[in-house]
């Protein structure tokens, strides 16, 4: 699979100078699957974009898994060129809820006041599900979804192709949980990340930060690396950046995340608007 | 490497154990004792990380619940096991012995864990020492 990287941002899109270098967008991942299908992972402002390269072909089917839906993963939705394209199927997943369908959690955004033209106006064919309790396929890949520690309903994804593994958990605080030192087991999205050749994961704050948003949901880059240990995942990509964090202020959380993952695996990599990383059986 | 893990409720509701001063002990949908808290630990003789994971048979034989009147509950009967199986918050007192060989009389609120509507993963029960007959 290919994985590309459409918005790494959280919480909010912060175009400008400070953030051009690693991008504004709020969170969205694109995975090209071997046998072609397309796999979106969430639906921040950075499907836009994505969205107007899809049109550049003929409709087909997109799958869309939502890892929740808080703003900053869902702005993008009124702006994605093939829900207004009559011909595109698009199949949503997302968490669980006790109080409403997803369409109708994904309708409260797509809705006046909030947007002005409601999603049953959409001229594109969309399905919306809650993630099944056990694992899917996904044309090529397999996928799987498990709660994970955040502010409200919310998933991580697994997502498995030829033998290589990509996991998705970009709003996690798993410290609330358990020591990550110790216990894998009892960490939070432990089982999602376990052995993964890339994490996408949540490294929002710097450990001062962290002191003063505890429970907020999000975690500082040091948690970042010892979930990424704890999993013994092959490479942690910084994910989620926080939309003060400047280009220079991402690059100082870097190091600190580098140095502490020095001899544990690959460098770490701040995840940016543009990434491309293929992730492909060993021969 | 083996990716098993409990459920994200189970994994909350004892992290919430932990943090916790009142005594708190977790089941899991197997009512296997999965963890008790340092609370607890005063009551059970021993604490959580001496004693580790215990399968409901064990903790029953361990733990020997049993009526105020002294007869033996299985640890199906117990508030933990009742509110597992009956999916409801349950509250009842029974003895039990500590694995310090000390004997407890303990009042029990137990209630069911469940991830979805329709699926519980565990129960948590919090309890008290009955005060001493005078």
């Amino acid at each position: 699979m290919i994985v590309r990287v459409w918005g790494a941002r959280g919480s909010l899109a912060a175009p400008g100078p400070a953030t051009v270098g690693y991008g504004g967008n709020t969170p969205c991942v694109e995975l090209e699957l071997a046998d072609g299908a397309t796999l979106i992972l969430d639906a921040g402002s950075g499907i836009r974009e994505l969205g107007q390269r899809l049109l550049q072909r003929d409709p087909g089917v997109a799958h869309i898994c939502l890892t929740h839906l808080h703003l900053d993963h869902v702005e993008g939705l009124g702006f994605f060129g093939p829900l207004w394209r009559a011909g595109w199927k698009l199949r949503f997943w997302g968490p669980p809820s006790t109080t409403a369908t997803l369409r109708e959690r994904v309708s409260r955004y797509l809705s006046p006041p909030l947007f002005p033209i409601g999603l049953s106006e959409a001229p594109a064919e969309a399905t919306f599900e809650d993630v099944p309790r056990g694992p899917w396929c996904v044309g090529s890949a397999i996928i799987e979804a498990e709660a994970v520690e955040h502010r409200g309903p919310t998933v991580g994804y697994r997502i498995e192709e030829e033998d290589r593994v990509l996991a998705y958990l970009p709003d996690h605080e798993p410290y609330l949980t358990a020591a990550l030192e110790d216990e894998p087991r009892w960490i939070s999205g432990w089982a999602l990340a376990a052995g993964a050749d890339l994490l996408l994961h949540d490294s929002q704050y710097t450990d001062e930060e962290y002191e003063q948003r505890l429970g907020w949901g999000h975690s500082s880059g040091t948690h970042a690396a010892a979930f990424a240990r704890a999993a013994e995942v092959s490479r942690l990509a910084l994910f989620h950046h926080d939309p003060m964090r400047s280009d220079r202020a991402l690059e100082e959380l870097y190091d600190e995340v580098a140095e502490l993952l020095r001899n544990d695996q690959e460098p770490p990599l701040i995840a940016r608007e543009g990434l491309e990383i293929e992730l492909r059986a060993a021969p | 490497m083996e990716r098993k893990q409990p459920d994200l409720v189970l994994i909350v509701a004892r992290s919430f154990a932990t943090k916790l001063a009142t005594p708190t002990v977790i089941i899991d949908a197997r009512g296997d004792l999965v963890y008790f808290n340092d609370a607890a630990a005063d009551v059970l003789g021993r604490s959580y990380l001496d004693v580790g994971a215990l399968r409901a048979s064990r903790w029953q034989e361990l733990f020997e619940p049993r009526t105020l009147d002294e007869q033996p509950l299985t640890a199906e009967q117990t508030p933990g096991g009742v509110a597992l199986l009956e999916r409801r918050p349950v509250h009842d007192s029974f003895a039990m012995r500590g694995l310090d060989g000390r004997e407890h009389e303990i009042t029990v609120t137990a209630f069911p864990l469940f991830s979805h509507p329709d699926e519980v993963v565990g129960a948590m029960s919090i309890f008290w020492e009955l005060p001493a007959a005078p």
